[in-house]
């Protein structure tokens, strides 16, 4: 198991650093020239040069990306004279355009989105599973019928439209509950599920009817297999049956799913949280490229992209723990 | 009799489909009795695991139709509640599969899986149920009963495996023991010490054992009694050593044809010409005739005419309209040794 | 008076509120003490707090009305002449011209306090002031310092003096002579005369920040105020509450009744539930304004039902929609004004929202300037004929006639890209093609944007555009649009007689005479056809039906939020 974590942190610190470098690539590519965005109405071209000199624009790309690195492991600091400021490690940079470190706007970003994904997370797993089995066992019967019937529905539903109607229906026209608006859970716990109960139900909505039909196949399918006759064979209550032995055969794929479901979720739900002005990090990535704003688009991609491989190795390793034939790569 | 662990009357066995009624099993009866050996023999299709799936009460379903009466000692098994059968099974009868692979869960280790056998009827401590478990699988005959203990079915190899099920099958000292193709799935000399197990065990526990089997090596092997099945029917049913040396049903003589034999004087197999009948649209008459090269003897009672049991011979039923003489001279009866 | 969740006084504040009576504060407005105003936007911020670089119109009234004042400022008025007129804010009077008006002195108010009891100083202006030389770090305001200021220029344009925080003794040499302090007496020696420069003090890109307390590029987070309130806590995203300020005193201000006890500024609404909230009008929204304009799916229901009668205003923005024409690549006059003669204005204004996107413009001043705005009769009789707003395509054959040569075929048309500008742009191309005018439309990604139109390689015949005065001054306009120096001069218009026109007009100093000749100068541009002037941005709000003293003020296009109170 050990040397399994350390091939995987070697790894991801490389694919890390290979993806900060293609970042840097793409954005230096594209045509349009950040320094122009900061001035708007009194861009002359001598301060559209001198925001390149602040931006560090006007720096080769080498030089730039060092500068960023060493940023992360004892910090940085922009500026000079009195105007000096420091970004203090681990620095992933400044954002002029939000007027933030990186590091700052990522955790206070992470957590909004970690209770969006979370919440909902637990909400699909339960429902989708639970009512895959269901329908897996009475499958051909009406129950199972009006299960697959309401799982087209759930994926033919976009979730900002389930994300509107929830927020019209609920908070607007029946005022059940008040206007959404985010506050840590430790500050206010009762504003905090106020405000996310309904994203999180608008995220699980897709995403359990993906899990209701996988786990109904997936039950279907191992629910034919030797071991369950023998099972039966052994005389199993039928619930033991289904539980320890049909759906555990039948787990992994879900479990990977699942993985990589949430952490793709981490990467932010951003429309969810436009629609219901979660200031996560959905909302932080999309306003990063749409600002051109390299700083953020470097952190949040960064981000995105260590959650999914933390969490592929994790999946990697529950597999390996759920299914004995397995071997650790 | 007394010892009599097993009765089975008129099993009939049917799935509603969407091409129409299968009838898999159909007038099935036999018994066994403690320490006996019944073995069932057929092509696949023939309706022997159905029926014995039937038996132990792991058919469910809206779409089955069970009709008979199955008394397990003393007990009415058919119409009994599903929780009371379910008592019985993997207690007082237990049943084990072709292949040991498949039907061991691939996800538990072999202690866990022999200790949730155990637990399930009775209330032993996981310690008490796993030194059962060791004990077990030492009379099985398996040397490092700790290694495998700890082993996972992928670990082990297919003979290990088989004996793993039998003790599996067997931990809770079952009256009856329904093996379905034990051996099929294994080497040659393996299948020959499962069946030596078989044979010890039975002798220890006194158990009844019903054998599924399509090889009649195995037959000859093991057996007491044998039945053979056809199309979802019992076709004959003779004590062992009768079927062999006195077959009575041209079925019989086909399955017995077309073993190998080293010593034999025949160059040639003779296969059974024709395939196994549809179990769906039966027709009128005898189930073999389609494929029986005697009809001619018979004529066309054999297509129009569904043959009953009858008793050829001591303990021996045969269902065909020959009688005896055209059987006797289609194939004199063997001298037996 | 209403009860809020939770007030926080310093003892200074409550005797200011002993102090002030119910209604009535400094500048003669009526309004209820107490309570908390609130704000709601879909914005995540307040853009710029720092007030160098605060440059949003609406941003720049909610800093003067509560946290920023300035030497002058406008008058907090619903009628828009009287919004244009200076008052004296920090200073004692709204300033003191000599030197041609190349020399302008104000004398600064004692007893102007910071938020942590120091004094406001001359040097702080001065310092203030400085701040937006320091082109690196002070970015996003306004830079008529530097443009205005007698300091001289590098060859690239850039000013010789770099701020504040580098250690350029030469270069602050240079600013101490441009900007003396002598007691609290300030003074500020121009490069060029300028009889509204007691207008441009009125950003605050002119207003005082303290040296000792100056954090640069942080300085946005940490902004220390001298008005009527200060900030207790700034999230974005998230809200921002202002509570009194202890060290304001109402008898150094007469323009700030400073009403509610508490304002509280929530960020990243979700657009669509912003009109919502304020039509709902339920419980903390009925004492709620939003700077965000009205969902336009709304519009219709605001305007039509009467329960919003009182709650709703439809007053112009400050902004002039228009598309320049450049000169460079139409240079004909007739070929121009053939564009004029031939686009369809009221497809135009459909596709941008109907009514409520804005009136027709007939020049590039906008009538809520004041008294700089006259009508042009562009569309009646400029032209030679009338044009409707669908356009008199046979006007527009006629002059292309009359100009001797063949339309420069294709007009590139730059654009900032979206679904709606795309519709526009759609239509131009149309409307243009009738009278044998063939469009090349470029939509432009908006980050783009500035960055061709201001190429003169780059930019095509004719750019969408859309411009706001810096204060209320058609100096702010003409000589930006039409001068070769000007900073948004996509016409690019160099004519000598022209020029002398336009300068002889900056430096008027009679006020009256200097309206008088930007009136004609925006004629003159008119029949020029340096541009086609497109729509008076119309712009839509509501607001709760407990906030008092609410109107759109002329002077930025926002909220009067010195003014505001809750019943």
């Amino acid at each position: 198991m050990f040397p399994f974590i350390i091939r995987r942190l070697v790894q991801m610190t490389l694919m890390l650093i290979l993806l900060s470098i293609v970042t840097f690539l793409l954005f230096s590519a594209v045509p349009t020239d950040p320094a122009a965005l900061t001035c708007g109405k009194s861009c002359t071209p001598a301060i559209i040069a001198a925001n390149r000199v602040r931006l560090g624009l006007d720096q080769p790309l080498v030089v730039q990306y060092l500068d960023w690195f060493k940023g992360i492991f004892v910090g940085r600091t922009y500026g000079y004279g009195q105007a000096a400021f420091e970004c203090p490690a681990p620095c992933l940079g400044y954002s002029f355009r939000q007027g933030e470190n990186v590091t700052t706007l990522l955790a206070s970003a992470l957590p909004v989105t970690l209770y969006l994904a979370i919440g909902a997370f637990v909400l699909w797993m339960f429902g989708g599973i639970s009512s895959g089995i269901f329908a897996a066992l009475r499958r051909g019967r009406w129950q199972d019928r009006a299960i697959l019937g309401a799982t087209l529905i759930g994926y033919s539903l976009p979730t900002f439209f389930v994300g509107l109607v929830l927020l019209t229906f609920v908070v607007v026209r029946w005022n059940l509950l008040p206007y959404p608006s985010y506050v840590a859970p430790f500050d206010d716990i009762v504003g905090f599920l106020q405000t996310m109960i309904l994203p999180w139900i608008a995220v699980a909505v897709l995403n359990m009817a993906y899990y209701t039909r996988m786990t109904r196949s997936q039950m279907l399918d191992t629910l034919g297999n030797d071991f369950i006759r023998t099972a039966r064979a052994k005389g199993l209550p039928e619930r033991k049956v289904i539980r320890k032995h049909a759906f555990r055969a039948g787990v992994t794929p879900i479990v990977t799913s699942a993985g990589l479901d949430f952490a793709g979720l981490l990467g932010g739900a951003v429309i969810t949280e436009s629609v219901f002005g979660l200031p996560g990090v959905g909302r932080l990535a999309v306003d990063s490229v749409r600002q051109y704003d390299l700083p953020v688009l470097l952190g949040t991609t960064l981000l995105a992209a260590s959650v999914v491989i933390i969490a592929m190795a994790i999946v990697e390793i529950l597999y390996v723990l759920i299914d004995p034939r397995v071997k650790l790569q | 009799m007394s010892n009599q662990i097993l009765s089975v009357e008129n099993l009939s066995v049917s799935f509603k489909t969407e091409d129409g009624i299968v009838r898999a099993v159909s007038g099935l009866s036999y018994s066994v009795s403690a320490g006996k050996t019944l073995a069932v023999v057929g092509e696949s299709g023939s309706g022997k695991s159905v029926s014995s799936l039937a038996v132990m009460g792991l058919l469910s379903g809206s779409k089955v139709n069970i009709t008979g009466e199955v008394h397990f000692d003393g007990k009415q098994l058919i119409g009994a509640s599903p929780e009371e059968v379910r008592a019985l099974r993997g207690e007082d009868m237990a049943m084990i599969f072709q292949d040991p692979l498949s039907a061991l869960h691939p996800f538990y280790r072999i202690s866990a899986q022999l200790i949730e056998a155990v637990q399930v009827h009775r209330n032993l401590s996981n310690d008490e149920a796993e030194k059962l478990a060791g004990k077990m699988l030492d009379r099985v005959g398996i040397p490092s009963v700790d290694r495998v203990l700890r082993a996972y079915p992928h670990e082990l190899s297919g003979g290990m495996r088989q004996r793993v099920m039998i003790a599996m099958a067997l931990i809770n000292e079952p009256k009856l023991l329904i093996a379905d193709e034990p051996t099929t799935a294994l080497d040659v000399t393996v299948q020959a010490q499962i069946l030596e197990l078989l044979r010890n065990l039975q002798n220890d526990f006194n158990t009844a054992i019903v054998l599924i089997t399509h090889d009649l090596g195995v037959v000859a092997d093991m057996s007491d009694e044998v039945i053979v099945m056809y199309g979802g029917s019992a076709v004959e049913h003779a004590p062992v050593r009768e079927l062999f040396y006195s077959p009575q049903m041209p079925y019989t003589w086909g399955l017995l044809d077309s073993i190998p034999q080293i010593s034999g004087t025949d160059d040639r197999l003779e296969p059974i010409p024709g395939s196994p009948p549809s179990l769906i649209n039966v027709p009128a008459g005898c189930v073999f005739a389609p494929r029986c090269i005697h009809k001619s003897e018979v004529g066309e009672r054999c297509s129009t005419e569904y043959p009953e049991l009858l008793s050829v011979g001591v303990d021996h039923q045969a269902r065909c309209h020959l009688s005896t003489q055209q059987r006797n001279s289609i194939r004199p009866a063997k001298a037996s040794p | 008076m209403k009860k809020s969740a939770s007030i926080r006084l310093g003892v200074g504040a409550a005797t200011v509120a002993l102090l002030l009576t119910a209604c009535g504060g400094g500048s003669g407005v009526s309004g209820s003490k107490g309570g908390t105003l609130y704000i709601i936007s879909n914005a995540e911020q307040i853009l710029h707090l720092d007030p160098q670089r605060n440059y949003t119109g609406e941003d720049l009234a909610f800093a003067s009305g509560y946290l920023n004042r300035t030497l002058t400022q406008y008058t907090l008025s619903k009628d828009n002449n009287e919004a244009s007129k200076l008052v004296a804010d920090l200073a004692t009077d709204t300033g003191t011209a000599s030197n041609g008006s190349k020399t302008w002195s104000f004398t600064l108010r004692d007893g102007v306090k910071w938020q942590d009891g120091s004094a406001v100083t001359c040097d702080d202006v001065k310092y203030g002031v400085s701040r937006t030389f320091a082109t690196d770090i002070i970015t996003d305001g306004p830079t008529y310092a530097i443009s205005l200021l007698d300091i001289p220029k590098n060859a690239d344009g850039s000013s010789k003096y770099s701020g504040p925080y580098k250690n350029d003794s030469a270069g602050q040499a240079l600013y101490d002579k441009a900007v003396v302090c002598d007691g609290n007496k300030i003074t500020f020696n121009l490069a060029s005369p300028a009889s509204d420069f007691n207008y441009t003090v009125t950003l605050s890109a002119f207003a005082p920040v303290q040296k000792a307390k100056d954090t640069g590029e942080k300085y946005d987070d940490a902004v220390q105020s001298n008005g009527p309130y200060m900030i207790e806590s700034y999230k974005k995203k998230s809200k921002m509450i202002l509570v009194r300020n202890p060290n304001w005193s109402s008898s150094t201000d007469s323009i700030r009744p400073a009403f509610p006890d508490r304002i509280e500024y929530q960020f990243s609404v979700p657009e669509a539930l912003v009109t919502e909230r304020l039509m709902q009008d339920s419980g903390n929204d009925s004492m709620t304004i939003s700077p965000d304009s009205i969902d336009p799916t709304k519009l219709a229901a605001v305007f039509a039902g009467a329960q919003y009668k009182d709650r709703r205003f439809n007053e112009f923005d400050p902004y002039v929609r228009y598309y320049a024409i450049n000169t460079e690549k139409v240079p004909n006059v007739k070929h121009r004004q053939a564009i004029l003669a031939a686009l369809n204005r009221e497809a135009l204004r459909k596709i941008a929202g109907g009514i409520y996107a804005g009136d027709y413009a007939d020049g590039v001043i906008k009538p809520n300037i004041g008294q700089d705005y006259a009508p042009t009769g562009l569309w009646d009789t400029l032209l030679g004929e009338k044009v409707e707003p669908t356009g008199n395509v046979a006007l527009a054959k006629k002059l292309i006639k009359e100009a001797g040569q063949p339309f420069p075929n294709p007009l590139v048309f730059d654009y900032g890209k979206s679904p709606v500008a795309d519709q526009a742009a759609a239509a131009v191309v149309a409307s243009l093609a009738r009278a044998g005018i063939v469009v090349k439309p470029n939509g432009l990604d908006i980050g783009a944007y500035y960055g061709i139109v201001l190429d003169p390689a780059k930019q095509g015949g004719m750019s969408a555009a859309g411009w706001a005065p810096d204060w209320l001054n058609a100096s702010t306009v003409i000589p930006e649009l039409f001068t070769p120096t000007g900073g948004f001069a996509l016409s690019r218009y160099d004519d000598a007689q022209w020029l002398a026109k336009v300068k002889a007009a900056k430096e008027l100093t009679d006020r009256g005479e200097q309206a008088k000749a930007w009136q004609d100068l925006n004629t003159e541009a008119a029949k020029l056809a340096l541009a086609v002037p497109n729509r008076f941005g119309r712009e839509q709000r509501l607001v709760g039906s407990k906030v008092q003293g609410a109107y759109i003020w002329g002077a930025y296009g926002s909220w009067p939020y010195g003014v505001l109170s809750v019943k």
